[in-house]
């Protein structure tokens, strides 16, 4: 389901999904019930689509004003993935929704993310589908862009599954989430973390390797190295306050849980090989 | 936003913060007794750099930091005081809930402190007394109920992506907040149209252009790729002189505005951009490149590849600028020049 279906973002992603193969059953634009967008029909509200269709998803474009409310739309409804593309969205709010969506049951991609994607059979984002083959590396970014350059570098390896998690503060589904889904993943064989300053997220998953409680390989690659401290790297969440987050610390933990640390984009594919060899 | 100090103060009049008492002046005033007058900028280290000044003068100082090119000065009453702490409120990444930040030493360099404690307060319920204990108790002062709930508030009614008390000052009176810093979240502004009126600000684009000390102008596409090239930069020997994001979708307006930025930057020698074209289409990158080129005089070497990078690359070539494939190779070639 796409809701804000009948918008320029979500009305050309839809095509742009629909050609990938992913099926999109319903839309939903407040007051445009009835319509049509690509062939896909379009309801008033979220209930309206979920009692015509069988809907295991919904992605959202609505514009950030009202973005909260779809959310919340979307989890009474019962959808159990919320993929939020939209951003600007107020921090106090994403950390709301989130909770809520928690509580009962539906997992958030986002805010502010490019979705997700299963290489060669579906995409639930706004990922420009030719950087991606199917094949066995899991990769999972909190930059849209970054997700791109690497996995069009890794191309000759293929993906099993991309998630952009976002690059806010507050985010529905974090690095550990993805990594511990990969890890139990059948298709992926090595897991592959884009991570930026900000936030202690990269640390988390470092600890959970030297925990022992993930098995597969993982490489990391740290954007931000030359980022002042305190300054806004563009997105809200590419901050470092009070110290922590800061490039260095991410770095760090990932050696000392034994994660190879890219220095630039460009090294992981050949980290990757190595990995994949042995 | 980031608020000046004073302005910072109101909001703390409003949740019930106490502080000194002080007046905002524009020019030299005179006041009677011992003052502490401080300039306001939104720029840290103002102790550091001599602006915040204690004096029985009002005028004489006030004028001369004038003179240095400080218009707006908090002057406020002097206030005696046998200990300073820190407090602060921010939400929590990790868990999505608030969270005060305490140390029983104020007016430090917080980042290098080791003594502090993070107090997680469940966004589910609010402020209790036994929060106030713990943090009471940490910090060794009574009396914080106030600038707890105070800065919570400051989060979760008025946005406040960072609200921070450094020093608190510990009077025979009570605790009082010494300095203000608080950041509004910059997503959340157009909920407080009311602040930014009284405090004459306009909403600041959020802005993704950040100055660095080098030569060699940065223009990327997301933050990450932004960052991810001013680190390659960096790596291969060079210094980047700024961060600028496009975002996504840019057009060639935008791209056009971002070169003359990071072009009319003096330090600037040559630009570097790096575009990985989504949604953004690397056509109206390249006209807004054209646009730049003549008129900013300095090399530019581009990586453009994605969305329309055909169309992108033959119309640069037209003008004779070399685009690269490879974002390393582009690099190389502009540090080498």
């Amino acid at each position: 389901m796409v809701q804000g279906i009948t918008g320029k973002e979500g009305s050309f992603h839809t095509s742009m999904m629909l050609k990938y193969g992913t099926k999109v059953v319903a839309g939903v634009s407040p007051g445009k019930g009835g319509s049509q967008v690509n062939g896909v029909p379009v309801y008033d509200t979220v209930q309206e689509a979920t009692k015509e269709h069988e809907i295991d998803a919904s992605i959202i474009f609505v514009p950030a004003k009202f973005a909260s409310d779809a959310v919340y739309e979307a989890v009474d409804a019962g959808v159990k993935l919320i993929v939020v593309i939209t951003e600007h969205i107020p921090v106090v709010e994403v950390a709301k929704f989130v909770r809520y969506a928690k509580v009962r049951g539906s997992r958030v991609i986002g805010p502010n993310c490019p979705g997700l994607v299963v290489p060669g059979e579906s995409l639930l984002g706004i990922l420009p589908s030719k950087y991606f083959k199917k094949g066995s590396i899991g990769i999972v970014s909190r930059s849209g862009t970054l997700t791109y350059e690497v996995s069009h570098l890794v191309g000759d390896i293929g993906q099993s599954t991309v998630i952009g998690i976002g690059g806010d503060p507050i985010v529905g589904t974090s690095l550990q989430d993805v990594v511990i889904e990969f890890d139990s993943d059948e298709h992926t064989e090595a897991i592959v973390i884009i991570g930026e300053i900000g936030g202690t997220m990269e640390e988390k998953v470092a600890q959970m390797k030297r925990d022992g409680k993930i098995r597969k390989s993982i490489v990391g690659y740290i954007a931000g190295l030359t980022a002042p401290k305190e300054k806004r790297m563009g997105h809200a969440g590419a901050v470092v306050y009070m110290g922590m987050g800061t490039f260095e610390s991410k770095v760090e933990s990932f050696k000392r849980a034994n994660i190879p640390v890219a220095n630039t984009p460009y090294e992981i594919r050949d980290i990757l090989t190595k990995i994949i060899r042995k | 936003m980031k608020l000046y100090e004073y302005e910072g103060k109101r909001l703390f009049s409003y949740v019930g913060i106490p502080t000194p008492n002080g007046q905002v002046v524009r020019e030299p005033v005179k006041v009677q007794g011992k003052v502490v007058v401080k300039a306001q900028l939104l720029e840290g280290g103002r102790g550091k750099r001599g602006l915040v000044r204690v004096t029985e003068d009002s005028y004489t100082t006030i004028s001369e930091l004038m003179r240095e090119g400080v218009s707006i000065f908090l002057i406020e009453e002097f206030v005696p005081h046998s200990r300073e702490i820190y407090l602060s409120a921010m939400m929590d990444r990790e868990t999505g809930n608030p969270m005060i930040i305490a140390s029983p030493q104020g007016g430090i360099n917080i980042e290098e402190s080791k003594e502090v404690k993070i107090f997680t307060i469940p966004l589910d319920r609010k402020l209790m007394r036994y929060d106030v204990d713990a943090v009471e108790k940490y910090v060794g002062v009574r009396g914080l109920e106030p600038m707890l709930e105070g800065l919570l508030r400051l989060v979760l009614e008025y946005d406040a992506e960072l609200a921070e008390i450094n020093p608190v000052a510990v009077t025979e009176k009570g605790p009082l907040a010494l300095d203000s810093k608080v950041i509004l979240d910059d997503n959340a502004l157009y909920r407080h149209e009311d602040l930014l009126k009284q405090f004459q600000r306009e909403k600041s684009q959020s802005d993704s252009y950040v100055e660095l000390d080098g030569d060699v102008g940065i223009i990327g596409n997301g933050a990450g790729l932004t960052m991810a090239t001013m680190d390659l930069v960096k790596l291969m020997g060079g210094n980047p002189a700024d961060f600028l994001d496009v975002g996504g979708g840019a057009d060639t307006e935008k791209v056009t505005s971002a070169i003359m930025r990071v072009g009319s930057n003096q330090k600037v020698k040559k630009i570097v951009i790096n575009i990985f074209g989504g949604i953004t289409r690397c056509d109206e990158v390249a006209k807004g490149i054209l646009n730049a080129y003549t008129k900013i005089g300095k090399p530019i070497y581009v990586r453009l590849t994605g969305t329309n990078e055909e169309e992108g690359k033959k119309m640069l070539q037209s003008h004779g600028i070399k685009v690269y494939e490879d974002a390393l190779a582009a690099i190389g070639d502009a540090l080498r020049s």
